[in-house]
C-alpha cells in the first residue's frame, strides 16, 4: 500500500509537471501576444495596410507594447487599424504620436511603429485615432530606382558622345601631339633664362639706385648734393632777379619805344628822319662810299708806311713780340 | 491471388482494429470506472516513460541545434537558432518523438502483456469469473496511455528546449534570459495547440492498437511476440499517418 502511494505521489507530480509546462508555455504566448493584462486600444487609419494581418506587432519606439486587434475597410481608401496596447503605455503614448506600418527586419513580419513625436501635447486616450505617416513601400522605392536608373542611362550616353567628340576635337589633337611637351619644356627653360637675365637686370638696378643714395655718379650728385642744392637756389634766385632787371629793362625800352613813335608820328627826329627820309638814305649811301674810298686809301698809306724804312722796324719789333706771346 | 489475400486481411484488421476502437468508446464512458487500475496503469505508462522520453527528447534538442549550428552561421542568423529550433520542436519533433518512443515502449508491452493473458487464456478466465476484461485490462491502458502521452509530450519539449539552450551554448554565448525570451516572442498559440491536441491522437493511437494486437494475439507464445512487434510497428505508423492528417486539418481549418 505504501508504494501504492509514493508511486500515485510520483504520478501526480508527474502529471503536475506536465500540466504546468503547457500553463507555462500557453501563459508565455499569451502574454507576448497580450491576450493578459489590461489594454487599450488606438486607431490609426491607412491608405494601404501593406500585408498587416491581425496580432502583428505594435512597438512604440522599438519597444514592443501590444499587438495589431483588428483592420477593417473604413472607406474604399481607408483603412482603419486597431491596436491593443499595454495599459502601461498610457502614461506614454500622446496624441501626436506618429504611427507608420514597417518591417521587422529586411524580410521579417509587418509591424506598426508608432513614434513619439513631443513631450507636450496631451496623452492618448482609450479609443483615440493617431495620425499617420505614409510609408515609403518597396515598390515606390524601386519605382524611383528605376527613374534615376533611366536618367543615369541618358546622363551616360550624352558623357560617351561628349568623349567621342573631345576625342576628335582640335583640344585633344593638341593634348594628344607629343611634341608639345616639349615644346613647353623649351619655352620653360627660354622663359626661366628671361628671368634670369631680368634679376640680373634688376641687380643692377639696384645698385644702381644704391648708388644714386649713396651720392655717386651724376645722378647722385643731383639728388644727394646738398652745396648743389644751395647753388641752384642762389641761381634761382639770381635768374629771377635778372628777370626782375630785364623786366624793368623791358620797361624803359616801352618808354624809348613810345619816345620814337611819338617822334615818328610828330615828323620830326632822328629817327624818323632814319625811317622816313629817304634823301638820308642816300647821303649815308655816297658817305659810306667816300668812307670806304678812304678807308682803301689809308690801308695803302699803311701799306707803305710798313715798307718806308722809317717805320719797318717798329713793324718787325711787333711781330717778334706777337710770336713770342704764341 | 495472394495480393488479393493480403489485402483482405488487411481490410479486415483495419475493420476489426475500427471495431476495437468503438467497443472502447462504448465501454469507457459507462460505469462502474476502474479508476485504481487506471491510476496504476498511468503510473505504469506515463511516469516510467518519463526517463527515456527525458534522455531522447534532450539528445534530440541538443543535437538539433548544433547540427543547425553551420547553416545557421552561413545564413547569417545564428541569432535565430533558438527560435527555429524551439518552432521545430514544440511543433514536430517533440510530439512525434516523444510518441514513437512511447509507442516502442508502451505498445510493445501493452501488446505483450495482453497477448501472454490472451494465449494464457487469463482473458477469457476474467470473462468467465464475471469480472469485465475488456474494461479492466484495455479501457484503463487506452485512457492512461491517451491521456500520458501528452503529459509527456509537454515534458520532453521543456528538455528538448533545455537541450538546445545547452546545444547554444556549446559554440556560442547565450544568455538564458535571451533564449528564453526568443523562444517565446516566436511561439504562438498556433504552434502549441495542435501539436498538444494530436499527441491525444498518438497515445489513443499507441494504447487502442497495443491493446488490439495483444487482444487479438494467437498461436501460442510465438503469437505474443509477434502482437507486441507488430503493435510498435502500426502504433508507429498510425502516428505518422495522424501527424499528417494533423498537419492537413490545421491547414484547412487555419491554425497552422
Amino acid at each position: 500500500m505504501a508504494t501504492r502511494i509514493s508511486d500515485n505521489i510520483r504520478l501526480g507530480t508527474f502529471v503536475l509537471g506536465g500540466l504546468f509546462v503547457l500553463v507555462l508555455l500557453l501563459y508565455m504566448i499569451g502574454r507576448n501576444e497580450h491576450l493578459f493584462g489590461t489594454t487599450y486600444v488606438l486607431k490609426a487609419r491607412f491608405h494601404n495596410a501593406q500585408g498587416l494581418v491581425k496580432g502583428n506587432n505594435v512597438r512604440f519606439s522599438g519597444i514592443q507594447v501590444g499587438t495589431v486587434r483588428k483592420i477593417t475597410i473604413e472607406e474604399s481608401t481607408q483603412i482603419e487599424v486597431t491596436m491593443s496596447i499595454d495599459k502601461k503605455m498610457r502614461r506614454v503614448i500622446r496624441k501626436d504620436a506618429v504611427v507608420s506600418i514597417g518591417t521587422d527586419g529586411l524580410v521579417g513580419d509587418k509591424v506598426v511603429d508608432i513614434t513619439p513625436v513631443s513631450l507636450i501635447c496631451s496623452l492618448a486616450r482609450d479609443g483615440d485615432t493617431l495620425t499617420t505617416k505614409p510609408v515609403v513601400s518597396l515598390a515606390a522605392l524601386l519605382d524611383t530606382l528605376d527613374h534615376s536608373g533611366r536618367d543615369i542611362s541618358v546622363i551616360a550616353s550624352e558623357l560617351k558622345m561628349t568623349v567621342q567628340r573631345v576625342n576628335r576635337s582640335a583640344i585633344w589633337s593638341l593634348l594628344d601631339d607629343s611634341t608639345v611637351p616639349a615644346d613647353i619644356k623649351v619655352t620653360l627653360s627660354n622663359i626661366r633664362q628671361a628671368s634670369g637675365r631680368a634679376s640680373v637686370m634688376a641687380g643692377g638696378l639696384d645698385r644702381l639706385v644704391q648708388d644714386m643714395r649713396a651720392g655717386r655718379g651724376a645722378a647722385g650728385i643731383l639728388l644727394a648734393d646738398t652745396v648743389l642744392a644751395g647753388d641752384i637756389r642762389q641761381a634761382g634766385k639770381r635768374i629771377r632777379l635778372a628777370g626782375e632787371t630785364a623786366d624793368s629793362l623791358i620797361g624803359t625800352l616801352k618808354n624809348v619805344a613810345g619816345d620814337v613813335q611819338a617822334g615818328v608820328a610828330k615828323n620830326n627826329g632822328v629817327v624818323h628822319a632814319l625811317l622816313y627820309d629817304t634823301a638820308i638814305i642816300e647821303k649815308l649811301n655816297t658817305s659810306l662810299d667816300h668812307i670806304q674810298k678812304g678807308t682803301e686809301g689809308f690801308s695803302q698809306s699803311m701799306e707803305a708806311l710798313k715798307h718806308s724804312f722809317l717805320l719797318r722796324g717798329y713793324f718787325r719789333k711787333q711781330e717778334k713780340q706777337k710770336k713770342k706771346n704764341k | 491471388m495472394q495480393q488479393e489475400t493480403s489485402i483482405k486481411l488487411f481490410l479486415a484488421e483495419a475493420g476489426d482494429l475500427a471495431r476495437f476502437s468503438a467497443r472502447f468508446f462504448r465501454e469507457a464512458f459507462r460505469p462502474p470506472y476502474e479508476v485504481a487500475a487506471f491510476i496504476r496503469q498511468c503510473f505504469v505508462i506515463g511516469y516510467r516513460s518519463l526517463g527515456l522520453v527525458s534522455l531522447t527528447t534532450f539528445i534530440m534538442g541538443l543535437v538539433l541545434t548544433m547540427q543547425l549550428r553551420p547553416s545557421m552561421v552561413a545564413y547569417g542568423v545564428a541569432s535565430q537558432i533558438p527560435a527555429i529550433v524551439s518552432i521545430a520542436v514544440v511543433r514536430e519533433i517533440g510530439p512525434v518523438i516523444t510518441a514513437l518512443i512511447f509507442a516502442g515502449k508502451i505498445g510493445s508491452s501493452i501488446g505483450a502483456e495482453l497477448g501472454s493473458m490472451k494465449v494464457t487464456e487469463q482473458i477469457d478466465a476474467m470473462e468467465v469469473s464475471g469480472t469485465n476484461p475488456f474494461r479492466y485490462l484495455a479501457v484503463t491502458r487506452i485512457l492512461a496511455a491517451t491521456l500520458m502521452l501528452p503529459v509527456l509530450v509537454l515534458l520532453g519539449d521543456a528538455i528538448a528546449l533545455y537541450g538546445a539552450y545547452l546545444g547554444v551554448n556549446i559554440r556560442g554565448i547565450t544568455s538564458f534570459n535571451l533564449f528564453w525570451s526568443q523562444v517565446f516572442d516566436n511561439l504562438s498559440f498556433s504552434d502549441v495547440l495542435p501539436a498538444f491536441i494530436k499527441s491525444y491522437f498518438f497515445g489513443f493511437a499507441v494504447g487502442t492498437v497495443g491493446c488490439y494486437k495483444g487482444y487479438s494475439s494467437r498461436k501460442g507464445t510465438e503469437g505474443v511476440g509477434r502482437s507486441a512487434n507488430s503493435a510498435v510497428v502500426v502504433a508507429s505508423v498510425v502516428i505518422f499517418i495522424i501527424d499528417l492528417l494533423t498537419v492537413q486539418i490545421a491547414e484547412a481549418i487555419g491554425i497552422n
